[in-house]
């Protein structure tokens, strides 16, 4: 029962951060969105010490090990798009695949080029 | 009062078929099992069976998706977790991840050009690489529809993981940064549990490559859909 509060209070915990991000986007008039601006001050909250993990850290697993839960709402949304993907709309598939499958290549692609590059340089 | 109860049956209803997917999952172990796929079927199912509409469900899911907010800050905890290695691998993992969040973003919004689709359908396609929450959030700052968004991201994550194994002969990505940074920055959370299935390594780069991904696309998304589209 206490793990069980100490979750709620860290969610709750959170969601501040969210809103301060929330806060920011709409002040600054930015484009990012204000949860992902919430990531960003969390990390650096937590990698400059001015948090404790331990004042997270409950709330954030359980979020994280059950992500896909808070967005299964939002996923049953595509009960109303279905005629779109019959016809013309397959290729929407085709393309996400194709994009998806560049993505892995230039990215791996990249990072290994570099690794190998940065061990050169060490030897 | 009735909305009330309606909305405590579909928060209730909803963690409990999650949980049994949650289960089957853990018995498959396919990437199509995912859990947010077999829920979303199963939810869809139910509300088409008993004629009920999407609005009436999402009397309690809105309640849910509230804390897609929350969720989206909580991803700072994974990345935390691996800072180590986030330090000592800064640069391979960053302009990696970065070079991917380009392509992904700059390709889909070409492609779905040149096909012609409406602008609505190539701002929901847009965000496809990254992390469900997250490309959801970006959508919905851009203009695009957010369950399309996801269902795109669905796509991403579970073809990645299917021809991950031919992108790494093809291209001989032989090490695990290259092929943690690959299917992270391609394939989010579900390409992430296929690396962690090879190596915890694999999957700790991964992990930091799909959250560093999710940050870059909702920076440069916004002003490649303004020079592309």
């Amino acid at each position: 029962m206490l793990k069980f509060s100490r979750i709620i209070i860290h969610i709750a915990f959170l969601y501040c951060i969210y809103l301060i991000g929330n806060w920011i986007q709409v002040t600054l008039d930015l484009f990012v969105p204000g949860s992902v601006i919430g990531m960003i001050i969390l990390f650096v909250l937590l990698s400059t010490k001015m948090i404790k993990i331990t004042w997270v850290e409950d709330g954030a697993r359980f979020i994280v090990n059950n992500l896909a839960l808070f967005f299964v709402p939002a996923t049953v949304g595509i009960i109303n798009y279905f005629d779109l993907f019959v016809g013309k709309g397959i290729l929407l598939v085709v393309i996400v695949l194709f994009s998806t499958f560049l993505v892995m290549a230039g990215s791996g692609l990249t990072s290994q080029w570099m690794m190998r590059r940065k061990e050169l340089n060490h030897d | 009062m009735i909305n009330f109860f309606i909305g405590m049956i579909v928060i209730v209803g909803t963690y409990v078929i999650y949980l049994f997917a949650k289960m089957i999952h853990r018995k498959m172990g396919y990437s199509f099992t995912a859990p947010v796929i077999t829920s979303t079927i199963i939810i869809i199912a139910i509300l088409l069976s008993f004629q009920i509409p999407y609005e009436t469900y999402m009397i309690g899911g809105e309640w849910i998706n509230e804390l897609l907010g929350p969720a989206v800050v909580a991803l700072a905890y994974p990345l935390y977790q691996q800072r180590d290695i986030l330090k000592k691998l800064t640069a391979p993992i960053l302009v990696g991840t970065s070079v991917g969040a380009i392509v992904g973003v700059s390709t889909g919004i070409l492609l779905a050009k040149s096909v012609g689709f409406e602008d609505v359908i190539i701002y929901s396609l847009t965000p496809k690489s990254v992390t469900t929450p997250v490309a959801m959030a970006i959508a919905e700052t851009i203009g695009g529809v957010t369950p399309l968004a996801a269902v795109f991201v669905m796509i991403a994550g579970i073809g990645g993981v299917l021809f991950s194994s031919i992108v790494h002969k093809i291209f001989r990505l032989n090490n695990y940064i290259g092929r943690g940074v690959g299917i992270g920055s391609a394939s989010h959370a579900i390409g992430t549990s296929k690396a962690l299935e090879s190596s915890l390594l694999e999957g700790s780069i991964s992990t930091i490559a799909m959250v560093v991904s999710a940050v870059v696309v909702s920076v440069i998304t916004p002003g490649l859909v303004a020079i592309l589209l």
